[in-house]
């Protein structure tokens, strides 16, 4: 080559922007650890004992014909507060979507330029039920609405209704519109319009999105067992305060059938279906083409019919008083919250301070633990990686190396599906047996639960993986170490990223319910002045924490915005 | 005629490190780089390649055509030795590319380079990092990484770009770039790879006429200039005639004919297309 002197393109900024968000990310860490290190004890060595009983009562769970019984009726429990509230959520979310889309106010005020304005008031509006977790929901409503399994569904179905509500009007507003105003142009009726055009586009996403809450609301069903509720998180709490750990285990196994038959079987008939990954949901990715199941697969109308009759028994199961929403007892005492709660009181508004940075911290480490935890699992519990033929896979498996493969493989998903199948607040209990009251116990336990959702989602994005870049670097010899830090990684991080800011997001919203257990943080205030009726104090700390988990809304998509 | 030492025409650090490896590569032009004999390639029930015998000599330049489905790139697959022929031995520099240990392996396909019709990048990282790349297979895992935060070998992977033609894209994020663009960041890795012979898969198929000319002449150039070999395969015969000096006709995975590129005539053409 010539020997011109080189012009070379000067090097960019050796602190680049990933590279800054990188290092406020390792900052907040490093900060959060010290919060911890504040606490005069962390570790309580007594607790060892108690923590080895219960690990050693996991090799007999107990599983007398009478105790499965009570198990068996639990499981029947949160799996139909599941159903009732997924229902509940979908149809508030249904209309909430529409009404919170700029498309359905551009269908029917057209020439008003209000549709933006009145669409992300609306938007507004719904962040506000969004941001407070289902537990809160579920303490303020057994505070009017006394045990009833309508608490539970009630707690379930506002937040998830707004969360649904936000998704689908982004899916709508995503949906190409074409159609839409080509008929709204040709006189048709807004209604009209939508349903032949924008909601029959949508609607494979719509169901996709469905079954992803399904999914998410076995899980927060189990974690309202713990205020009384019902269902398998009541009966774990009993067995855990009564010391019974070979019940416990028992406990433990049915929410991980349970939580596994659900997370699998919605994976099946979301593939089947042809519909979109919670990748291309999430991520708001076009959506690729995929195989589209044929109309009238027996397969998927049986599992369509079973689903629909789910939901029937599911009401009749419950049993919940439903007359109770509109009983006279009710409008009462709301009506005396509502008094109660005017004017609010600033008088633990000095504690406030602390408890949210705690919060902070705790929700920084939880992630922490979860994002790198997940992104180590993620690998092994892919299916196209270390298997046979899989990504880094040689020519050649011996027999031995593959069924070693495949037991890593189930290994990892078992673990990621125990993790996530056991409510963040028990982990929180069994991390109490060591750990003293304070931040770590909920950072570890936050962390444990979202290792397990984060560790299953990372995988799909590893099955979702470009191949074409790892097949050039393979065929020019690239050993695997190498294959992987240039072929997988740069593929797989961003999206990596994006998921564990997205869930830290949730995680923040989560510190309450470990809180209520006595890991620390806000939640421990906020469950004290519910239980206490104090709803003067409490509207103050519940606005602290709304504007806690705006923040971090507002950090993450940020952050998230700029590592795309 | 020797194209002895290797080390002596590329003079920078990689060849060292070839060596280092004792890899025990002396070519001369005119020897055997590839050579297969009776390779039978079958995907199920497909048979994609057919009793194939074939040999292809150091300095040559190789077109591959064919329509879809003649088995060109499973061809290409079998000379990178990221396939095994289901039947038959593929010979690469002088080794039974199914006889060798992964590790044996590896250092064949070092100097085999490829580049395909998708270009085959990393489309979230800098272009930097797809052109250094090509010194995967000799740099340690700590120097790697520590190249991705930050980049390390500008010189060499700025010379490669200039030789390519884009030098000002040598930070750009690769998605940024155009298909003729990232086709030519591909030819910047696999120029340092600094392989023996350079393979490509319908490397302009995705490239409007007048990008595809100015690849296939850089292609032909950069393999003339450093002595290297080519085997590309190719949906134009005009580029094929145009640039390659031998054309190899693939039809339902047979070999139709394999002719220096001024005796392929029409008649050959319209054989190996009918239907």
């Amino acid at each position: 080559m010539d020997n011109k002197p080189l012009q070379t393109v000067p090097r960019p900024a050796w602190l680049h922007q990933r590279l800054r968000w990188a290092l406020i990310a390792l900052i907040a860490i490093a900060v959060s650890l010290c919060a911890v290190g504040l606490q005069p004890a962390i570790f309580n060595w007594n607790g060892l004992g108690q923590l080895w009983r219960f690990l050693a009562a996991s090799g007999q769970p107990d599983l007398s014909a009478e105790f499965l019984a009570v198990v068996l009726r639990a499981a029947l429990t949160t799996l139909a507060y599941a159903v009732c509230s997924t229902c509940l959520s979908l149809l508030i979310g249904a209309v909430g979507g529409l009404l919170a889309s700029e498309v359905w106010w551009l269908a029917v005020l057209p020439h008003q330029n209000l549709h933006r304005s009145i669409s992300s008031t609306i938007r507004m509006i719904l962040a506000i039920p969004r941001a407070i977790h289902e537990l809160i929901w579920g303490l303020f409503f057994v505070n009017i609405l006394g045990l009833d399994p309508l608490v539970a569904i009630l707690a379930i179905a506002i937040p998830y209704g707004a969360i649904v509500a936000k998704v689908f009007s982004e899916l709508l507003d995503e949906t190409p519109r074409q159609p839409l105003f080509a008929l709204l142009n040709s006189g048709v009726p807004a209604a009209n319009a939508f349903i032949y055009s924008l909601i029959p586009q949508a609607f494979l996403n719509f169901v996709s999105y469905a079954f992803y809450r399904f999914e998410c609301s076995i899980r927060s069903a189990a974690v309202l067992g713990i205020i009384g509720a019902g269902g398998l998180g009541y009966e774990i709490l009993l067995s855990l305060q009564s010391l019974r750990y070979h019940q416990l285990w028992t406990l433990f196994l049915a929410l991980f059938v349970l939580n596994g038959a659900v997370d699998w079987g919605s994976a099946w008939l979301r593939h089947r279906l042809g519909s979109p990954t919670r990748l291309d949901l999430n991520l708001r990715r076009p959506t690729r083409s995929r195989k589209q199941s044929k109309p009238g697969d027996p397969l998927v109308l049986g599992a369509g019919i079973g689903l629909l009759a789910l939901i029937p028994f599911s009401f009749w199961y419950v049993a919940a008083d439903w007359t109770k929403l509109w009983s006279p007892r009710t409008a009462t005492l709301l009506a005396e919250v509502g008094q109660a709660i005017w004017p609010p009181r600033l008088e633990t508004l000095p504690q406030l301070g602390p408890l949210l940075l705690q919060t902070l911290a705790m929700s920084i480490l939880a992630i922490a633990i979860a994002g790198m935890g997940g992104v180590l699992l993620a690998f092994p519990a892919a299916r196209n990686f270390w298997s046979p033929n899989g990504l880094l896979a040689g020519h050649t498996t011996s027999g031995l190396g593959r069924i070693w493969a495949w037991t890593r493989l189930l290994l990892t998903r078992a673990f990621l599906l125990m993790a996530r199948a056991i409510p963040a607040p028990i982990w929180a209990l069994v991390a109490l047996f060591v750990l003293f009251p304070g931040i770590l116990p909920g950072a570890v336990a936050l962390g444990i639960h979202n290792l397990g959702i984060l560790g299953r989602l990372m995988a799909e994005v590893v099955e979702d993986l470009d191949p074409r870049p790892v097949v050039a670097l393979k065929a020019q010899g690239v050993t695997a170490p190498l294959l992987f830090l240039y072929g997988v990684l740069p593929l797989t991080l961003t999206r990596f990223l994006a998921y564990i800011l997205y869930r830290w997001e949730v995680c923040t919203r989560e510190t309450v319910i470990v809180g209520l257990v006595g890991a620390g943080g806000l939640g421990r205030l906020l469950t004290e002045q519910l239980s206490s009726f104090d709803y003067q104090n409490l509207l103050v700390t519940l606005a602290g924490f709304v504007v806690l988990t705006f923040v971090v809304d507002w950090i993450s998509g940020t952050a998230r915005r700029a590592l795309r | 005629m020797e194209t002895t030492n290797k080390s002596k025409r590329l003079g920078d650090k990689s060849a060292k490190l070839n060596e280092s490896v004792n890899l025990n590569v002396n070519l001369n032009v005119n020897e055997i780089l590839f050579e297969l004999k009776q390779v039978n390639q079958q995907f199920g029930r497909l048979q994609a390649l057919a009793d194939l015998d074939l040999q292809i000599r150091a300095g040559e330049r190789v077109a591959l055509v064919g329509s879809s489905g003649a088995g060109k790139s499973t061809l290409i697959r079998l000379l990178n030795g990221t396939l095994r022929p289901t039947g038959g031995e593929v010979w690469a520099l002088g080794r039974c590319l199914s006889r060798l240990s992964p590790r044996q392996l590896r250092q064949a396909q070092q100097h085999i380079g490829t580049i395909y019709q998708q270009f085959h990048l990393v489309d979230s990282l800098a272009v930097i990092h797809n052109v250094n790349a090509g010194h995967l297979s000799h740099w340690s895992f700590a120097k790697a990484l520590f190249s991705l935060i930050y980049p390390l070998e500008i010189e060499t992977a700025a010379t490669a770009l200039r030789r390519v033609g884009i030098p000002e894209k040598l930070y750009e994020r690769t998605d940024r770039l155009s298909g003729g663009q990232q086709q030519r960041v591909a030819l910047a890795r696999v120029l340092v790879q600094n392989p023996l012979v350079i393979l490509a898969d319908e490397p302009v198929s995705s490239l409007d006429p007048e990008r595809s000319r100015e690849i296939m002449a850089l292609l032909r150039d950069l393999v003339t200039e450093t002595g290297k070999t080519l085997v590309v395969s190719l949906h134009s015969i005009d580029l094929a005639l145009h640039y390659c000096n031998r054309v190899i006709g693939l039809r339902e995975g047979r070999m139709q004919f394999d002719a220096p590129a001024d005796a392929v005539t029409k008649a050959m053409i319209e054989a190996l297309y009918r239907l």
